[in-house]
């Protein structure tokens, strides 16, 4: 029952002239979970809202399971109670003035199902989410955990075409994220359910989702597995926002196939991944992550350099080194609870190529 | 040692005397005279005549009233009226709320207004306005209906009438709570019913309206109660057609020759009682458990697209404040400005020659009009100092120490909630009436009737001013070494006197406002506004009435303005549980 997603061009203003959501497409293939990341205000929400119909979008067209319900240019708008997609909120949503049981059963009373077939489905659902024995408990004595289940089990009752959840973890605590993280990848692949999923935080996205889609001020830049996205990340936003913190600014001096060689503010040279079609003699910026820089490097390792130490951090389990190279300050993270340089020392390390990724400076957004 | 002793001996003392004097004053306002209501309803007798006697008391005179077949019908009528007005309050309150938080209508801000303005309308006001509008014989909208031909009547003198006024007028009180408990709930709530497939109506239902049931009913029992102890409105509309509710039977048991002191007791012990258990209820559906508080968390306004529906919702809007205000107002001015109320054809409205001040002149001339705006304002002078004092002083003893006795200061202070203002005014009657000293006709006796009235409300305003300065601020005065005393004058009160300012005006409008108990303490030289104005209206000069109704209500809202202005919008509160 579970269909696919498609979103083409999708866009939402709330005041005219300033889309929150601009330009917005991808497709959820049946049955794969999708999350969307990004930080607050870049319109996750809003784009999962358009999706469920709370919010009507002002361009783009929505279909699920090849069934057109939102395209705004063609005054094609189905309400939400018709698009028989199910939602997990921010806040739960659950009714406090129901049980656990009406809750679960209140979408299927409104679809008009008999009494048997409306027990066995929630006696399935309260099961999935391990809640068989609350099902008569008011919703007001459940725990944050506890309450998170049944909002889940509310929306997957009825077997929607898809489900949305909007960071329904949020508001639990970090022990229970943790746990229940894994618990509702499980549940959602156990019922085959196409899922749009929402949340700010990465580990989760990476955990959860088959895919992930970063947004940023209301655009969708790049959607990709997690691997992907941490190894080939589409912009410096992306590479920033997934982690790699180091920027290195430079100039395009050659092309080597996909890499670059990147002249830098110290006049060394550094191997990159570059877009091919990135000019000689554009300024780029070259990003890399702490943890990918290579602190015991082999003799012949491209991008070997000796750098000084400016600083070091013991952290317990991992000590980060800030390092004077290329002209910028860098850091560079390593393993283990014995730090085996000084600071103020100087260090050999190599960057790998592949991991070193330059982008256009001007692309960069101010 | 012994002196140590002594040291705590003194003080236990003296925390005691506070508390002490404190329950003597709460006794003199409040205990006193319920004591003497009770006495009043279980005796025969007349205590200008007899004096008090607790020793005839016996519940004998209280079950002869309770078999009264007048009280019967005057209760029946109470009933059916505050019924009927409190289903149109919850309908027009409920719809508003709705209207204001939940959809796109245009123009929210002034629908909203518009559903809190009734608030202010005195109900005496209201009452004759409509008479004014909708008498049966020379009403203005049947003489209009006469003029352009056509065959339909209203009859504001009747039961249905009564209903009317009531609804239209208390709706406010629904819309208060209901419209805050909308805007406290979260709208994903209502969302994810739609996401489950329940269309608006089917949410409506299963969904918003369960869950803000508790402020529903709230807001519904509030608004009866209040219409239970309104007299202005029956008095007005009911009198012309011998309609008695419990209210104008009370007084008029007051006004035979001899009064019937006992029975009108008997009668005002019934209507407490009533309204005590309706506030009790009440306050067990505020206190007890409600689904929608979340306290301090915003949500993202969710508003219904209506379509072209929004301009009905709109137009419900306004045609709501025609009827309650607009109309009314317009219906009091041609009264009062035009020469004859007879309106020969309808040209004949907008006839200026028809138009002149010769009512206004003719109430000024008559030297009792001036002397009840002196006495009134003389009151409510008294009663916003005084109980401005009084209330400050309770409030900050209930919250801010922990002195013996404050316990029982705080439940005294809230009783007259459950006691209408008419009861009030019957049991200072029973109270004083058959002492000499001259209390009873001052203007004192007014001024405390006023206090004892108001004093829940005041209390709980400054109470919850006071509980806003925090207590380390008071803390850092004592280990300044400063004393009790000299930390309230230099810290508290400094930081509460906004709260105390407008705790004090509005104890001034709601003193210039009160009809229900003046309405048993004025004598001939303290005699009020309200109370002038119903003697007008029953002396039968519409025109003056109207007039005097115009300057009351000018009075009431410039005061008011300056009410909101000092505490910041929070005027139309205060007056709600008044009425
Ligand atoms: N109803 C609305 N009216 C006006 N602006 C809105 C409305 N809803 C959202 N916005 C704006 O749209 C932008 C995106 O909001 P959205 O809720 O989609 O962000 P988000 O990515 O979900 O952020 P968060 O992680 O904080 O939940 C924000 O700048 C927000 O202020
Ligand atoms: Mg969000």
């Amino acid at each position: 029952m579970s269909a696919e997603l498609k979103v083409s061009g999708l866009g939402k203003a709330f005041t005219a002239g300033r889309a929150v959501v601009d330009d917005v497409s991808f497709t959820v293939a049946a049955g794969e979970i999708v999350v969307l990341l990004g930080p607050s205000g870049c319109g996750k929400t809003t784009t999962l809202r358009c999706v469920a119909g709370l919010e009507h979008p002002t361009e783009g067209e929505i279909s699920l399971g090849g069934e057109v319900i939102s395209a705004p240019a063609k005054g094609i708008l189905l309400p939400p109670r018709l698009r028989n997609v199910g939602m997990v909120f921010q806040s739960y949503a659950v009714w406090p003035h129901l049980t656990v049981r009406q809750n679960v059963a209140y979408p299927l009373k409104t679809r008009g199902l008999s009494r048997a077939d409306m027990d066995a489905k929630i006696r399935q659902a309260l099961a999935l989410v391990d809640l068989e024995s609350y099902a008569d408990r008011s919703v007001t004595q459940l725990s944050g955990g506890q309450t998170q289940r049944v909002a889940l089990a509310r929306a997957m009752v009825y077997e929607p075409r898809l489900l949305l959840l909007d960071e329904p973890l949020s508001n639990l605590d970090a022990q229970l994220r943790l746990r229940l993280r894994d618990e509702l990848r499980r549940i959602i692949k156990a019922v085959g359910l196409t899922a749009l999923y929402v949340t700010h935080e990465q580990t989760e996205a990476v955990v959860l989702g088959d895919r992930i889609g970063v947004m940023r001020d209301g655009k969708l830049l790049q959607l990709a597995t997690a691997e992907d996205l941490y190894n080939r990340p589409a912009d410096l936003f992306v590479a920033g926002f997934t982690g790699a913190s180091n920027v290195v600014p430079g100039t395009v001096r050659a092309h080597h196939g996909a890499f670059g060689e990147i002249e830098t503010a110290s006049g060394a040279r550094l191997s990159a991944w570059l877009n091919e079609g990135t000019p000689v003699g554009e300024r780029v910026m070259v990003a890399v992550r702490p943890e990918n820089i290579d602190l015991v490097p082999a003799a012949d390792a491209p991008n070997r350099v000796t750098a000084r130490i400016l600083e070091r951090r013991y952290q317990g389990t991992h000590t980060i080194y800030h390092l004077d190279l290329y002209g910028a300050r860098i850091e560079a993270l390593e393993m283990g609870t014995a730090p085996r340089h000084a600071e103020g020392g100087d260090v050999t390390i190599a960057l790998p190529p592949t991991l070193c990724w330059a982008y256009p400076a001007a692309e960069i957004a101010p | 040692m012994a002196e140590a002793a002594a040291g705590v001996l003194y003080r236990r003392v003296r925390n005691w005397s506070w508390t002490a004097l404190l329950l003597a004053v709460l006794s003199f306002l409040v205990i006193y005279p319920t004591l003497m209501l009770l006495l009043g309803a279980l005796t025969g007798s007349n205590p200008v005549v007899d004096g008090y006697h607790w020793t005839d008391a016996s519940l004998d005179n209280f079950l002869t009233v309770l078999a009264n077949p007048n009280v019967h019908a005057a209760l029946g009528n109470s009933l059916i009226v505050c019924t009927g007005g409190t289903i149109i309050a919850v309908g027009i309150g409920l719809l508003f709320a709705w209207i204001v938080v939940r959809t796109d209508t245009p123009g929210r801000r002034f629908v909203a207004a518009a559903s809190m303005l009734p608030l202010f309308v005195p109900p005496l006001v209201a009452g004759v306005a409509w008479s004014i509008l909708g008498s049966p014989k020379t009403g203005l909208v049947n003489a209009i209906l006469a003029k352009i031909g056509l065959d339909w009547r209203i009859n504001l003198y009747s039961m249905s009438g009564i209903i009317f006024v009531f609804g239209v007028y208390y709706a406010p009180y629904v819309y208060m709570f209901t419209a805050s408990a909308l805007r406290n709930m979260d709208p994903a709530l209502e969302e994810a019913a739609e996401i489950s497939g329940a269309g608006p109506v089917r949410t409506l239902f299963t969904v918003t309206f369960p869950l803000i049931l508790p402020a529903i009913l709230s807001g519904m029992l509030l608004s009866f109660i209040v219409m239970l102890g309104i007299y202005g409105v029956p008095a007005v509309l009911g009198a012309p057609s011998n309609i008695s509710v419990l209210t104008t039977y009370i007084f008029q048991l007051t006004s035979w020759s001899p009064p019937r002191y006992s029975t009108a007791a008997a009668v005002a012990l019934i209507l407490m009682l009533v309204t005590g258990a309706l506030v009790w209820l009440q306050q067990r559906l505020l206190t007890g458990r409600s689904f929608t508080t979340v306290a301090g968390k915003a949500f993202r306004p969710r508003a219904l697209r209506l379509g072209p529906w929004r301009w009905l919702t709109l137009a419900l809007a306004v045609v709501y404040l025609f009827v309650v205000v607009v109309l009314p107002t317009l219906a009091l001015m041609v009264a009062a400005f035009r020469k004859f109320l007879f309106i020969r054809d309808i040209p004949s409205l907008f006839d200026e020659k028809q138009y002149s001040w010769i009512h206004f002149q003719r109430l000024f001339a008559n030297q009792v009009t001036i002397n009840s705006i002196i006495n009134t304002m003389e009151v409510a002078v008294v009663t916003a100092i005084l109980g401005g004092l009084l209330a400050f002083a309770i409030g900050y003893t209930v919250t801010r120490t922990r002195l013996p006795g404050r316990r029982a200061v705080d439940i005294i202070s809230t009783i007259p909630v459950a006691i209408p203002g008419l009861v009030i005014g019957v049991a200072y009657l029973w109270a004083w009436i058959g002492l000499p000293g001259g209390f009873y006709g001052s203007i004192w006796i007014l001024a405390f009737a006023f206090i004892a009235r108001f004093l829940p409300d005041t209390v709980k305003a400054l109470s919850s001013s006071l509980m806003q300065i925090h207590r380390e601020l008071e803390e850092a005065a004592w280990i300044c070494g400063r004393g009790t005393l000299s930390t309230i004058g230099s810290i508290v009160l400094p930081l509460a006197r906004p709260g105390v300012v407008a705790a004090m005006t509005l104890l001034f409008v709601l003193a210039i406002r009160e009809l229900g108990s003046s309405l048993f303490l004025y004598s001939s030289g303290t005699i009020v506004m309200a109370v002038q104005l119903l003697g007008y209206y029953e002396g039968g000069n519409i025109s003056v009435t109207a007039a005097f109704s115009l300057v009351q209500m000018i009075i009431l809202a410039v005061l008011i303005g300056i009410t909101n202005r000092l505490t910041r919008g929070a005027a139309a509160g205060g007056i709600g549980r008044s009425g």
